[in-house]
């Protein structure tokens, strides 16, 4: 792989390998993340784009090769998973918001549990978080009472009540009515703007091309290309890429 | 939406108020009655507190080995697994009686010397065991019916797995699990008549023993059926009303 060394990378992987029974996944994936950057994770379904995602807070382990994350190293210590999950925010295609508890309960719930934050900290925080996703007078509703934008943007809050140094995204909008999408990419705009590392599986080309700072494209289980989504979207190197975008253009 | 529905916190309350003022005050229109009731009404009321005594002492218990059976059945340690299965099989595939006469047979030959196991107790020990291995098949259907997206997420927030079982996992599965745990109670109820044949003296003992006395078994034994209606009701109130509280957060 021709990945550029990146100064102080805060997601390292290394030859990464994940079989599904006679499925290979993951076929010796290495990149590395550095600090603040927004990453677009592109490829066709079943590319292993969400399989990569998914092994970097571990919910799925790696057969092979190493993770390293923020110096940690990923492994069958549970000591260490708890200090990445605790690291890494995540942001599923479902939302996965915790469907007995209220929007606020939703969102303090890991704070105060895995941080040991007091409850009026955890609350307020939470409170300012959903300002922030445009939802705060919904803090007392439960989740089946939002739409699917609305659980998405909750979801994202709920991430970022860790504090996490790491998003990960897999595919935020995929499962949003066509009239949600934009509400949660212009959290995610405003957030790859913030600092934060993101790391984003998506179908949403437009929104890969106008925030990330790199798009990798996955397919069949190894990254194709890892580059600018300038050259990425104007000139892929691969033939694989060129259809798979001349497919996804269609839409735009 | 009914009453229980909109107010379950208040009606769990009333039903149980209800419960322990029918059981206070059982004795004083039971008096007025005419014979063959009327002279033994505090028979009966004593034996309708020894009826609640054991289903709220089996029912308690055998809500906690539920979830203990519920989970080893789900666990991955195959010892386990292999204790609950046969606990269950053993339990289910034997009559209550033989169970209760089991435990009091054999209690006295593995207690320890020095402590004895009154009836009451023994009668308690083999209703909990039974309700137990019944609870332990709702339990674990219950558990099998949280959306495995809600366990992803909250591990990826970084709660342990006891975290995850404890606020995510053990509220969610008992929505699914309790109309079937509150169907065994309501058996409990009834089924607590068997500890009769370890002569605790409980509602049905009671009925049995005044009509040999009085040789009018048709009003004592209505009164008694009267009585388990009263009984159950209370309690079919109490887990319908908890059932209701549960429900928050549930499409409809």
């Amino acid at each position: 792989m021709d990945t550029p060394t990146i100064p102080n990378p805060i997601i390292v992987a290394r030859n990464v390998d994940k079989r599904f029974g006679s499925f290979h996944a993951l076929r010796n994936v290495s990149a590395s993340f550095s600090e603040g950057q927004v990453t677009a994770i592109v490829g066709p379904s079943g590319s292993g784009k969400s399989t990569f995602l998914r092994t970097l807070n571990r919910l799925e382990k790696h057969d092979g090769g190493q993770i390293i994350i923020d110096g940690i190293e990923l492994d069958d210590d549970p000591k260490h998973l708890c200090a990445v999950r605790r690291e890494v925010g995540m942001v599923f295609q479902s939302f996965n918001l915790f469907s007995h508890l209220t929007i606020l309960r939703n969102i303090t719930l890991a704070p105060m549990r895995v941080r040991k934050t007091s409850k009026e900290e955890a609350e307020a925080k939470a409170l300012a978080l959903l300002e922030r996703v445009g939802l705060k007078n919904q803090a007392l509703k439960y989740p089946v009472q939002l739409s699917g934008g609305q659980q998405q943007r909750v979801a994202i809050a709920r991430a970022l009540a860790m504090d996490p140094k790491v998003l990960l995204f897999d595919e935020p909008t995929s499962a949003l009515d066509p009239e949600m999408v934009n509400e949660v990419l212009t959290v995610m705009r405003e957030l790859a703007h913030s600092g934060i590392t993101m790391l984003v599986v998506t179908h949403e080309m437009g929104f890969a091309r106008e925030v990330a700072d790199r798009v990798i494209f996955f397919d069949e289980g190894s990254i194709l290309e890892d580059t600018t989504p300038q050259a990425f979207f104007t000139n892929p190197d691969h033939e694989r890429a060129q259809a798979f975008l001349a497919q996804v253009r269609h839409g735009f | 939406m009914n009453w229980t529905k909109q107010y379950p916190g208040w009606t769990m309350f009333g039903a149980l108020i209800g419960l322990l003022a029918f059981l206070w005050i059982l004795a004083i229109p039971l008096s007025a009655a005419p014979s063959p009731i009327g002279p033994a009404a505090q028979q009966f009321s004593e034996g309708a507190r020894i009826t609640v005594w054991l289903t709220l002492i089996a029912g308690t218990a055998g809500v906690f080995l539920g979830v203990l059976g519920g989970m080893g059945k789900l666990s991955k340690v195959l010892p386990i697994r292999w204790l609950c299965d046969f606990y269950v099989w053993l339990i289910r595939g034997t009559p209550l009686l033989l169970q209760i006469l089991s435990v009091w047979l054999v209690a006295p030959s593995i207690m320890p010397p020095g402590i004895e196991l009154s009836d009451f107790a023994c009668a308690a020990i083999a209703l909990s065991l039974n309700i137990g291995a019944y609870n332990t098949e709702c339990v674990r259907a219950g558990i099998l019916a949280v959306p495995p997206g809600q366990i992803e997420a909250a591990r990826a927030l970084g709660l342990s797995p006891f975290e995850t079982f404890m606020d995510i996992i053990l509220p969610q599965s008992m929505r699914v699990a309790l109309p079937a745990l509150a169907n065994n109670l309501a058996s409990l109820v009834k089924d607590s008549s068997l500890a009769y044949a370890i002569s605790v003296v409980e509602l049905t003992m009671v009925g049995y023993r005044v009509q040999a006395e009085s040789y009018q078994p048709i009003p004592v034994f209505i009164t008694v059926a009267v009585i388990y209606l009263i009984l159950t009701t209370a309690f079919t109130t109490l887990t319908s009303a908890l059932e209701a509280k549960l429900e928050v957060g549930q499409k409809r």
